[in-house]
């Protein structure tokens, strides 16, 4: 097999995904060609590099404020949640429509992002529907920070 | 968790759940969130947007077991539904920062903000922050592919069930992911000894 042939094959040989026979040809390429080796050894270290980077922090009590949330609210008598997040929406629209305008309007640079979002729902009952969020971190400046 | 709980499959308390013991949900959570939490992270590069979207997940996936046909297959179930939130979560973000542009903000950083170092990662200097943006930069069809494979340790047939892909193309998607990176980060393909080394297995 042609060096250009073994290139293509170095990624799902080292993913594990190779058949058999197919990857004894590549390891036996790699014994006689410096610039495949060359090549694999890079993937290599790619991967190690990867690995490398550290997991996010463990959340323990992810599992709670789940089983917390969904005691607060009827599993599938959805129907009048839904209604509610809609209407939610619509209000969030509106005032972000607002907002829009009080922000571009001159002589009104000054947003008070804090007061509009403290009036607004909280982003977070309605996690699915959460356009308001465009809306409030723009007039936060941008950045999550702000909350 | 007790022992009894570790050996149960997802497809039983999927049933216990929707009988009624809706406490049993929260085994499942804890079998699930660590994954769920690193594949968003590294998909958003973000790990406090990662924790908020995962619990979105579980919200989901709770209010959808109905749905859920039984086939001992709970796991590409859960991650189709985090690819699906952390996708949307992404054209938010994006459309945000347009919406941004347009009022003439300077929010340049938003897209691309940095979670606060923790010591280890400060310890191993500036690289592995390097990597994280560089990841972001990739397609998203190929930093899903590459993160199933690398992060998840998924087989190419279990990205399939999450994305509906093709293998084949889920291959080309991951060697590509692989070249760009390595290309960026300037990872030096010099003939070398110490190479048969590397290989995964
Ligand atoms: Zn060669």
């Amino acid at each position: 097999m042609n060096c250009r042939r073994i290139t293509r094959l170095l990624s799902p040989w080292q993913d594990g995904e190779l058949d058999p026979d197919l990857g004894r040809e590549v390891e036996r390429h790699l014994r006689g060609c410096a610039a495949c080796s060359g090549r694999w050894a890079a993937l290599g270290e790619l991967r190690q590099r990867l690995l490398r980077v550290p997991p996010p922090a463990d959340d323990p009590f992810l599992p709670a404020r789940v089983m917390a949330r969904l005691q607060a609210r009827p599993v599938r008598g959805g129907r009048l949640l839904r209604a509610a997040a809609w209407a939610a929406v619509f209000a969030a629209v509106f005032a972000g429509g607002f907002l829009l305008q009080t922000a571009i309007a001159p002589g009104a640079a000054t947003a008070p992002a804090a007061s509009y979002s403290s009036v607004l729902l909280e982003p977070q009952e309605f996690g699915l529907l959460s356009v308001h969020d465009d809306f409030l971190d723009l007039f936060n400046g941008g950045g999550r920070e702000a909350r | 968790m007790t022992m009894d709980d570790a050996a149960r499959s997802d497809d039983d308390i999927v049933g216990s759940v929707l009988e009624g013991r809706t406490r049993d949900y929260e085994i499942l959570i804890r079998r699930y969130s660590q994954r769920i939490v690193l594949f968003i992270s590294r998909m958003t590069g973000d790990s406090d947007d990662a924790r908020s979207i995962a619990q979105d997940v579980f919200l989901k996936i709770y209010e959808s077991l109905p749905h859920y046909r039984r086939e001992n297959n709970f796991s590409a179930f859960i991650f189709k539904v985090a690819r699906n939130m952390t996708l949307n979560f992404l054209k938010r973000r994006q459309r945000t920062v347009l919406f941004s542009r347009l009022l003439g903000r300077d929010l340049d950083r938003a897209p691309f903000r940095q979670d606060p170092p923790r010591l280890s990662e400060l310890e191993q200097g500036e690289r592995e922050g390097e990597l994280t943006r560089q990841l972001r930069l990739l397609s998203e069809e190929q930093r899903l592919a590459l993160v199933l494979k690398v992060y998840l340790e998924f087989s190419y047939r279990q990205i399939r069930e999450v994305t509906g892909w093709s293998v084949p193309k889920i291959e080309t998607l991951i060697s590509r992911a692989k070249s760009r990176l390595k290309k960026s980060l300037r990872l030096q393909e010099s003939g070398g000894e110490a190479v048969m080394q590397a290989r995964e297995q």
